[in-house]
């Protein structure tokens, strides 16, 4: 993938030449282009062009890309790179700070880390971090440059695993897609008919409460559960507050490296070519930030472990059915069914900021079907993949006035009250240690006695159970793991 | 120094004769709108026409009037009849616009001059103000589009005068607006038309169940008006009557500002109190809150440079003491900024808004020779000038489209379709209508989405119904963009209906209200491109869903 636009009928050759030259770049360690020699201490010598993307990729073209995504993900990047933002704050949307910080690395406001893999190496590149890599969260409006770790000023929380975030993305946008089908649905019938239409939103099994569409237009949103209000399943961040890998990139590229994506950070939207005023204009191009979506996006689902202990094998086959029998499932559904795995990029519920599909003339899309993992995954007899995530993609209140230590936080995010979380995933829960949102408990078991709100019942199920019932709920969930 | 009069001294002296001025080669950073005129093709064929009386006037009104929430389009004809064209555009497709009758006499749609939409009553639909030559109407608004003539039940005398502006607001303790009609040359006056400049006039509203219009007060003295809006200047929580009149006819005259105190006669400010003497051929006002800080800026037209008129820091905020800021923000928009006539420009309607859904406010302004005046350009196109981050404007007339040799008059940047992206009508003296379709930003290979949007409508369950009067704050992040809902100004030209914010790459936004009586609303949370609907004393705001396009594309064609 190359610098410059290229005629079309040349394009897929040049673009597998394209890429074989990158991967001697990346690999061999020797500079393609510009005067800096391969010693130099920066991670990026060149950006990729998102036109070069465009269309659908073939499974070699799909993996150099994904190369590129690792390198970028685990580069140690440098202030040549563009890390720092010493005139902007964390913030999703371009702040500016008043003056400058000092030093490129601030340890609660960021930027924190000069790498991805510094937080998602749990139990390999691209998992989970342990406490030790918690992050802070905040808006970064106002008190941007806390530098405290009260809970007034910032959420304190662990690194998930990206593990199948590829799969969790094609699921929210499916289930997006129909909930949003199922609500114009209604605004037509009610238009029709002249009387108020009632609707149960539900897609791929997962309720998320109702909305009633008036005849002129107006909608009464008040009985909408575990989703915002534009019917976009926002799959990633421990709250489900962010829509795509994309825009999620964007965000941790800028909070925690203080590397700005231009497609957000670049003259269209603020003037100027170096909004954090580090001279470094257009950090990140847009084809740079697919390359880190792909890598992201084709990381393989996690599996199941099966354990060469007998007696382990036999505990959690029955501990399987405790969870279901509990009521676990519920929320951490063990399968979602998906209908296809043609992942678009860009994706087509981001907003402006973010690029969007109408802003490309071509999407690139490649298809995680190419990917032995994906090959591999179960499907149902309508040929739909079952993805085994346990998870729902909704959010629920998880904590209570009697048991509220998961309603630890003080700080409500995008909209989102407190004490409000998405299911986490359990697939790779085995591999990913420690637990909850703040990486503060040390054991499923309590974790799992934390779970109150909607989760209470199942919860005092939990409590209620027979030792050994519960001990192989453990050992079920212990065969979850992240494949190396 | 204050902080902004150092930031002006600063853009002064760094942009020098450079940069700010209408060879501004600057290139645009932000979006610039591809404007797709289909006036024709969206079947809206119209001309304002006739002789001197309608070499000023021209409006528009844009409004719902047959309850579906898309505007429709009120056009002043001058001696040809105006007309009104009910919107049938599909949510984000092309423009589509249908001639219907109004159910009043052909002999009233004639010798319009512009309209203003408001509701009077507040039966909870749209009501019109018509300025006429000759007598001014109140049409009283019924569903699909008719009207009655309310005159007489309104006791509303609609005079003789050459009527050219209009505003409106709603006075505390008083049950219905107040309305201010403006005049322009008594041509009748011996020595017609020079210095011969008709009364304006305050309608207040009497007691009562139904409005009471009787024994208007005279505006004295009075300028050759061409355009009018209440505005809330300094924060007070009452409205004064900005005038911006014509220099052209008047004697002695100049730039005016009313007192309309509650339960008090009018009285103009005075140079003791700070107003200062302003004489320009003033042809239209905008106002903005450009700085954030809830004083409004105005956008004054004239012929040669535009005025931008801010509060003068320095000075106490009850004074209003204006300073004309036009030039270090780059908007006098002296003279054409393309073509080969090199004479001042004339301009007529101005209009804040964002055009690009970037969060900045942008203006345009319509221009047009007055009829045939030899020191003034005869190809003159219409300004749009797009706002930037250090607050200055950069010309995007010519790329956006809208640089038609056209006599501009009267226009309005409203969502004609519902896609969250400004369209522009612009009334045209002897030359059709202009009817742009806003397609997003242009690209090589074809055009492509704007910044988040968001569209506020407000309701209250008391009198003054669309709030008018109100001032809506939407906050993003550290950004706050505030709009005001107002009736008047413009050329000729009024709108209601949706309040338009482009929240840039903000997902989501927290709206309060001032309400008209000064009580503010708590924070109302809402997701970017949607329409929302603000209910006084509703806990939550409501969206509001515009009908789906007949095909609906995967994940694009819904919001």
């Amino acid at each position: 993938m190359k610098h410059g636009s290229r005629g079309h009928g040349d394009r897929r050759q040049s673009r597998v030449t394209g890429a074989a030259i990158c991967v001697a770049f990346f690999f061999s360690g020797q500079a393609l282009a510009g005067d800096a020699p391969p010693w130099a201490e920066k991670a990026i010598h060149d950006h990729i062009d998102f036109t070069t993307l465009e269309g659908t990729l073939s499974a070699d073209e799909l993996k150099t890309l994904v190369e590129i995504g690792k390198h970028l993900f685990t580069a140690r990047f440098t202030i040549a790179d563009g890390l720092g933002r010493p005139m902007a704050t964390q913030a999703i949307i371009p702040t500016q700070r008043k003056h400058p910080t000092d030093a490129p690395f601030r340890r609660t406001a960021g930027p924190d880390a000069n790498n991805c893999q510094s937080c998602h190496n749990i139990p390999v590149l691209g998992g989970s971090g342990d406490f030790t890599a918690n992050a802070f969260i905040s808006e970064g409006f106002e008190s941007f440059d806390f530098d405290t770790l009260d809970p007034q000023f910032s959420n304190e929380r662990g690194s998930v695993s990206l593990f199948g975030a590829g799969l969790v993305e094609l699921l929210a946008r499916e289930m997006t897609a129909e909930l949003r089908a199922e609500r114009d649905h209604a605004v037509a019938a009610a238009r029709q008919s002249g009387e108020p239409e009632t609707v149960a939103l539900s897609t791929k099994g997962v309720d998320f409460g109702e909305l009633t569409v008036m005849p002129d237009g107006l909608v009464d949103f008040s009985g909408l559960e575990g989703i915002d209000s534009d019917l976009t399943v926002r799959p990633f961040s421990q709250k489900g507050v962010f829509a795509s890998l994309r825009q999620f990139a964007i965000n941790a590229m800028n909070a925690h490296l203080g590397i700005e994506a231009s497609e957000r950070f670049g003259k269209r939207w603020t003037g100027v070519d170096d909004f954090d005023g580090d001279d470094r204009p257009d950090e990140l191009s847009p084809g740079d930030v697919s390359a880190v979506v792909a890598f992201q996006a084709t990381l393989p689902a996690p599996g199941r472990m099966v354990p060469d202990d007998a007696g382990w094998r036999e505990a959690a086959a029955h501990g399987e059915k405790v969870f279901a029998d509990l009521g676990c499932a519920a929320c951490h559904r063990p399968f979602l069914p998906l209908n296809g795995l043609t992942f678009t990029d860009p994706a087509p519920y981001d907003t402006a900021g973010t690029l969007r599909t109408g802003e490309v003339e071509r999407p690139a899309q490649y298809d995680l079907a190419l990917l032995d993992w994906a090959k591999a995954l179960p499907r149902n007899d309508k040929g739909q993949i079952l993805v085994p995530l346990f998870g729902d993609l909704k959010r629920h209140h998880i904590a209570d006035g009697e048991v509220n230590q998961l309603g630890n936080e003080l700080l409500a995010q995008r909209f989102v009250e407190r004490d409000v979380f998405m299911t986490a995933e359990l697939w790779g829960v085995g591999s990913t240690a420690p637990y909850g949102h703040r990486n503060d408990f040390t054991t499923l078991d309590g974790v799992i006695r934390a779970h109150a709100g909607e989760a209470r019942a199942a919860r005092e199920a939990y409590v209620a159970a027979e030792e050994s019932d519960r001990s192989d709920l453990i050992a079920f969930l212990k065969t979850l793991v992240i494949e190396p | 120094m204050s902080a902004r009069a150092l930031f002006l001294g600063v853009l002064v002296s760094g942009l020098g004769a450079a940069a700010v001025h209408a060879d501004d080669a600057r290139p645009v950073p932000n979006d610039i709108p591809d404007m797709h005129e289909e006036a024709l093709a969206a079947g809206i064929d119209h001309k304002y026409s006739g002789p001197w009386e309608f070499f000023v006037g021209g409006g528009v009104a844009a409004f719902d009037c047959n309850g579906d929430r898309l505007p429709d389009l009120f056009l002043a004809g001058g001696t040809n009849p105006a007309e009104l064209y009910r919107n049938e555009s599909e949510t984000g497709g092309g423009l589509r616009f249908e001639k219907v009758s109004m159910g009043i006499p052909d002999e009233d749609l004639s010798r319009v001059l512009g309209a203003y939409p408001l509701d009077i009553d507040d039966d909870g639909l749209m009501d019109l103000v018509v300025l006429r030559l000759g007598r001014n109407l109140i049409l009283k608004g019924k569903p699909d589009c008719q009207f009655d003539v309310a005159n007489s039940a309104f006791a509303f005398d609609g005079g003789k005068d050459w009527t050219t502006a209009f505003s409106a607001t709603w006075e505390k303790g008083l049950p219905f607006p107040t309305l201010a009609v403006g005049n322009y040359v008594d041509r009748m006056a011996p020595g017609s038309p020079w210095g011969t400049c008709a009364a304006n006039y305050l309608f207040r509203p009497h007691p009562g169940d139904k409005p009471n219009y009787e024994d208007p007060t005279a505006l004295q003295p009075s300028y050759c008006s061409l355009s009018m809006l209440f505005t809330d200047w300094n924060q007070s929580g009452v409205a004064s009557l900005r005038v911006t009149n014509d220099r052209q006819y008047y004697r002695g005259g100049e730039e005016q500002m009313w007192h309309v105190d509650p339960g008090k006669p009018p009285r103009l400010y005075t140079a003791a109190e700070g107003w200062r003497h302003l004489s320009i051929y003033g042809m239209g006002i905008a106002q903005a809150d450009l700085f954030g800080n809830g004083y409004p800026v105005y956008a004054l037209t004239s012929m040669g440079d535009t005025k931008l008129q801010q509060l003068d820091e320095e000075s106490d905020t009850d004074r209003p003491v204006y300073d004309d800021i036009a030039y270090p923000l780059g908007v006098t928009a002296a003279r054409p900024y393309t073509g080969d006539d090199v004479r001042p420009s004339t301009g007529w309607h101005s209009q804040f808004a964002d055009v690009n859904n970037d969060g900045l406010l942008d203006l345009f302004i319509s221009k047009g020779n007055v009829e045939a005046m030899p020191d003034f350009a005869a190809d003159d196109p219409d300004n749009l000038l797009i706002g930037q981050w250090d607050k200055t404007f950069i010309e995007a007339g010519k790329p956006a489209g809208i640089a038609l040799m056209r006599r501009g008059r009267g226009a309005a940047l409203v969502d004609l379709n519902l896609d969250g992206m400004l369209d522009l009508v612009v009334v045209n003296r002897e030359a059709p209508v202009s009817l742009f379709r806003n397609r997003g930003a242009k690209r090589s290979f074809g055009d492509i989405p704007l910044g988040n949007w968001l569209e506020v409508e407000l309701l209250q369950p008391t009198l003054n119904r669309n709030a008018v009067g109100a001032r809506i704050s939407v906050k993003t992040g550290n950004h706050t963009m505030d709009r005001t809902v107002t009736v008047g100004g413009g050329h000729a030209s009024g709108q209601a209906g949706f309040i338009h914010v482009g929240l840039g790459t903000a997902e989501r936004a927290e709206i309060r209200v001032r309400w008209p009586d000064g009580e503010w609303s708590h924070s109302y949370r809402v997701f970017a491109n949607n329409f929302v609907r603000i209910e006084r004393g509703k806990p939550d705001a409501e969206y509001w869903l515009p009908p789906p396009p007949a095909e609906t594309k995967p994940g694009e064609a819904t919001q």
